[in-house]
């Protein structure tokens, strides 16, 4: 699924959709007992296995929690793509790893000290925004500080499947791989073929570096996660890191002979897979209702 | 010819700025070696890397120079890292070349004017006479494409691994500079175009990657631009050099660069 690109995945979710039992969302037929967006979540907070926090980010973010939900849609980010698709096929509730409204507090106007000349305002794409979801009567929940601890790591399972490394991982840690032995940078082509990457890839290390032993770091980590993992591993495959963090700590070992690699494949293409495994879970816990995944993709380009 | 001490180096340094000294900050102080080492000359650099340490010993600059951190942690709180061998590897060498490392992040931003605007400027190709206010690092520039500027920016910086957001075809003009992770809100509806180092792709403050797609998707032209922090901050080092070099005439001063730790993929 990760080899094809969105368009691809688009048109062959809608295929999919109407060739399987279930008819596309529009079609769906309401399941007996009207399920809101509340009691999904819940049904998540229920099945999670993962204590709740009285401090999250995991909360409503848009729309009304009584809306009776047609259809799921779990996205890494919900951009207004994402969220113009998830309408597209009857879906109206968006389970989301990342903000929707471009900070943690998720906030229509600019945290105070940020957006110049605006603070206080109510941002103009935030509005409009804001204004195509209560439209098209959508509501978006993040899902992301519980997520991110359920054991195993699904947004590593989520990484190491799309990636076709499923029956390499470690037996008791997802985030631990033995791969075939492969120089840098093929591997690093391989990771962006198979991720969709535009440009966001960046590497640090010796292209022709022989790599088997990988661990990842989805999402964003600081110093601490690579000290701890890149000793033990060939090559850390991480979301984001600090650049005067875990970069120069990578270029540093390289410098100093040790035959480590450092690969940033960007934050949100690193959570991407990892949302698909949550359509999955969700599924399991909410089998009257169509769940999928909409992939954010690469944000990133490059000029040459 | 008379010795000069790191310490004095410092003491020039304080005395020129133009601002107090704020003796709070935890970035602007020795990392490695002490105010008595004698110097025999001075690199200024973004990163004291290991690769960039052994290459200022090499040609003779025991005094480092550098804006960020030396120990992959801001703070350069030693306790952090000191578990991990490179560290000890790093002491050593340092130890062993009289290696003398004193920051400066926190004076340099605060200096009139800012030499990592100065030198990003300059090595972008942001002339003054675009600047729409002295030192407010927005430059309207004759309508480009965002592709066609950030194809113009790699080159002149000759980087590999800049990252841009944004419809390539969109017209762009009114650009917002920023350095390393200074990197301005991208919401401003007088800006088309952020240009900066690095900055967290979510749970910020405005979110640029995701603000950006979505200005796309309403039609408003913006973009986002990543040089790399080290690309980003590395070219005001430059000017830094320059400045120390008219204070310290007893030594040779110069910009090494620590150079772009990344490569991407084919």
């Amino acid at each position: 699924m990760n080899q094809i690109s969105r368009r691809e995945f688009v048109t062959l979710a809608a295929v999919s959709a109407v060739a399987s039992r279930t008819a596309p969302y529009s079609r769906v037929v309401p399941p007996r007992v009207a399920i809101t967006a509340q009691q999904i979540v819940e049904r998540i907070r229920q099945k999670i296995g993962v204590e709740w926090k009285t401090e999250t980010v995991d909360t409503f973010k848009a729309g009304d929690p009584a809306t009776v939900v047609k259809g799921i849609v779990t996205t890494a980010m919900p951009t207004m793509e994402v969220l113009k698709q998830a309408v597209k096929g009857g879906a109206n509730l968006v389970i989301t790893c990342e903000p929707t409204f471009y900070s943690k507090s998720d906030g229509t106007s600019p945290p105070s000290g940020r957006g110049v000349g605006q603070t206080g305002a109510v941002d103009r794409i935030s509005r409009a925004k804001n204004e195509f979801i209560t439209t098209e009567g959508l509501v978006i929940w993040r899902f992301s500080d519980h997520w991110r601890q359920r054991k195993p790591d699904p947004l590593a399972i989520g990484l190491t499947d799309a990636l076709g490394w499923s029956k390499l991982r470690a037996a008791n840690d997802a985030t631990r791989v033995t791969i075939p032995a492969i120089t840098l940078d093929a591997l690093t082509s391989n990771l962006k073929r198979k991720l969709n990457a535009r440009g966001g890839i960046r590497v640090v290390g010796d292209p022709q570096l022989k790599v088997q032993k990988i661990g990842l770091l989805p999402g964003t980590t600081p110093i601490q996660a690579a000290l701890t993992l890149l000793p033990s591993v060939d090559a850390v495959i991480a979301g984001e890191v600090r650049e005067w963090e875990s970069v120069e700590y990578a270029r540093d070992k390289v410098t100093a002979g040790e035959k480590k690699s450092l690969i940033l494949l960007g934050r949100v293409v690193s959570e991407d897979p990892g949302m698909n495994v949550c359509a999955q879970w969700v599924k399991t816990i909410v089998p009257e209702l169509p769940s999928t995944w909409i992939p954010v993709g690469d944000p990133y380009w490059r000029p040459i | 010819m008379p010795s000069l001490t790191a310490g004095e180096v410092v003491a020039r340094i304080k005395a020129n700025l133009g601002i107090p000294w704020r003796d709070t900050t935890y970035r602007d102080t020795f990392k490695f070696g002490g105010p008595g080492t004698e110097v025999k000359g001075i690199a200024t650099t973004v990163f004291c890397s290991f690769d960039l340490v052994q290459r200022a010993a090499d040609a003779g600059f025991n005094m480092i120079i550098p804006h960020e951190d030396t120990y992959w942690n801001d703070r350069d709180d030693v306790t952090v890292v000191s578990g991990d061998s490179l560290y000890k590897m790093k002491v050593d060498f340092m130890t062993k070349h009289n290696i003398v490392i004193f920051r400066i992040h926190d004076h340099m931003h605060a200096q009139r004017p800012d030499f990592t605007y100065v030198g990003s400027a300059r090595a972008l190709g942001l002339d003054s006479k675009y600047e729409t206010a002295p030192q407010s690092h927005r430059f309207t520039i004759p309508e480009t494409t965002l592709g066609a500027l950030a194809a113009d920016f790699q080159k002149r910086l000759g980087a590999k691994a800049l990252r841009v957001v944004g419809d390539p075809n969109a017209k762009v003009s009114r650009i917002q500079l920023g350095v390393g992770y200074a990197t301005p809100a991208v919401n401003n509806p007088d800006v088309d175009v952020v240009v900066s180092g690095e900055l967290q792709e979510t749970d910020g403050a405005f979110d640029s990657p995701e603000y950006v797609l979505d200005a796309v998707s309403f039609g408003i032209p913006k973009g986002w631009i990543m040089l790399g922090h080290a690309v980003s901050e590395e070219q005001g080092m430059l000017e830094m050099a320059q400045w120390v070099k008219s204070f310290t005439p007893e030594v040779p001063v110069q910009l090494l660069r620590a150079g772009e730790p990344f490569w991407v993929p084919k």
